[in-house]
């Protein structure tokens, strides 16, 4: 499996500036892995463009090797008509109701499933989202920042979790967290802007599995590399 | 909001009906132009009850016509929604024909179907139906992103979903555009039955007129202002209520 991007153009309508020229990338094999760079540089417009939401002025998106590719974003809103329990109940697949029930208790969600979208936090409203993403069949899910605005020590958890559960799909997690996409991720596209020779810079990272296997000198290695890439 | 409704309609009519009186006493008016408030109260105790049948007759054929329009609004508004040729058509045709005077038409059906319950009842949904149609296609066509993406993503997106989703995000809205046109639907028939129809409170108006009472308009209009704040202020329960059941 891989989502092999060569040569993208684009720029949005009505606007003169070009956020992608003659962009390439490569993410390869099933795993976590990321698209990394400073605010505005085209993270989220990238991952619209990979799940046809954008088109490309210019340039291939060739995702022949994948047959579901879901892009899942920390905007996102339940209905709020019913209980997320409810939501959750309605959309996932009878085959991975077992799959849902175990998320649920990874997420930390179970005592919140008798409540409205309107009455969660921010982190549990992003939590549920991308809860819901999961328990759908894919074999690609772009994470755009879905874990915003929870605390550090339930996110690690969430990753490890999600990267167990998850061992044959391939994950584009956007976040603006150093630390968390160099500990998690396999893969790190750093995008750089149109005007820079190179604009996107592969970083590899720690691709932890579980908390302690992070090497405190490694890990700030790959951080330097990134920083300095970006 | 219901005793609202009602406060601010008594509150406008007895303004009026004390600027009336000013100007009588000030230019000095007789009671033929201007009635005094006690034939104003006789007049009241004499007619009120008839008014008050006739202006049941009148808002009956409003809200069968409102329901109508309200109806054929969803519809319409249903189809328009989309980015097809359908559905600009349907805008594009609906701005141009809300921008006619729908009044204008009503010689023409009343010469074609009589001064009957039929002419009045479709004048009274032509008039509420062309703006309450522009509000429907305006809200059904206003994606919600944020909430409709997921569905989309996941290839779950159905027309009735995607009509859900933007009247349950757009209810209040709703609420208030059909709230308004209850309104609109009892000018409409008021208008119809002022024209040329046998029943019905503009009918009763038009008598009225004839016999150069401006007492007994007075009092069809108080009739006509309480029982129209009522019938909105009922439409804005039934919203609320609806909302809630919708989110239980």
């Amino acid at each position: 499996m891989f989502l092999d991007c060569r040569d993208l153009t684009f720029g949005y309508q009505g606007t003169t500036k070009t956020l992608f020229k003659n962009l390439s990338f490569k993410f390869e094999n099933p795993g976590f892995h990321s698209l990394f760079g400073s605010s505005g540089v085209g993270k989220s417009s990238l991952a619209r463009i990979l799940c046809g939401l954008l088109r490309a002025d210019k340039g291939v998106v060739d995702t022949d090797s994948i047959d579901s590719l879901l892009y899942a974003h920390n905007l996102e809103r339940l209905p709020g008509w019913s209980s997320i329990g409810a939501h959750i109940e309605r959309i996932t697949p009878i085959h991975n109701q077992d799959k849902k029930e175990l998320l649920i208790r990874h997420f930390g969600l179970s005592t919140h499933l008798g409540k409205r979208f309107s009455q969660l936090s921010l982190g549990q409203k992003n939590r549920i989202n991308l809860l819901r993403y999961l328990v759908q069949d894919f074999n690609v899910l772009i994470v755009d920042e879905c874990l915003a605005n929870v605390d550090e020590k339930l996110r690690a958890r969430i990753l490890i979790n999600i990267k167990a559960m998850f061992k044959d799909r391939l994950f584009i997690y956007i976040s603006h967290n150093v630390i968390e996409i160099a500990s998690y991720c396999q893969q790190i596209w750093v995008l750089r802007g149109p005007e820079r020779d190179q604009q996107a810079v592969l970083v590899r990272g720690q691709d932890c599995r579980d908390q302690k296997c992070l090497d405190r000198s490694s890990l700030q290695q790959t951080m330097l590399e990134i920083m300095n890439a970006a | 909001m219901l005793l609202r409704r009602i406060y601010q309609f008594l509150m406008i009519y007895l303004i009026g009906l004390a600027i009336l009186l000013m100007i009588k006493y000030v230019v000095n008016l007789s009671d033929y132009v201007i009635p005094s408030l006690g034939i104003l109260l006789n007049t009241f105790g004499g007619i009120s009850s008839t008014y008050a049948h006739d202006v049941f007759s009148t808002l009956c054929v409003a809200i069968i016509g409102q329901i109508f329009s309200i109806m054929l609004a969803f519809v319409v508004g249903i189809l328009g929604r989309k980015t097809t040729w359908l559905g600009s058509l349907i805008k594009v045709a609906a701005y141009n024909i809300q921008a006619y005077p729908i009044v204008a038409l009503a010689p023409i059906i009343f010469i074609l179907l009589g001064d009957g319950f039929v002419s009045r009842l479709l004048i009274a949904a032509m008039i509420c139906y062309f703006p309450l149609l522009l509000s429907v296609v305006g809200i059904l066509a206003e994606p919600i992103t944020e909430v409709e993406h997921f569905y989309q993503q996941t290839g779950r997106m159905r027309w009735q979903l995607e009509v859900k989703i933007r009247s349950f995000e757009n209810l209040p809205k709703l609420t208030t555009v059909i709230a308004g046109s209850a309104t609109l639907a009892m000018a409409g028939t008021i208008v119809a039955e002022f024209i040329a129809a046998n029943a019905g409170i503009g009918y009763s108006i038009r008598i009225a007129l004839y016999q150069s009472d401006l007492s007994k308009i007075l009092v069809a209009l108080f009739m006509i202002g309480i029982t129209l704040s009522i019938y909105q202020g009922a439409l804005e329960i039934a919203g609320r209520l609806v909302k809630s059941a919708w989110e239980q």
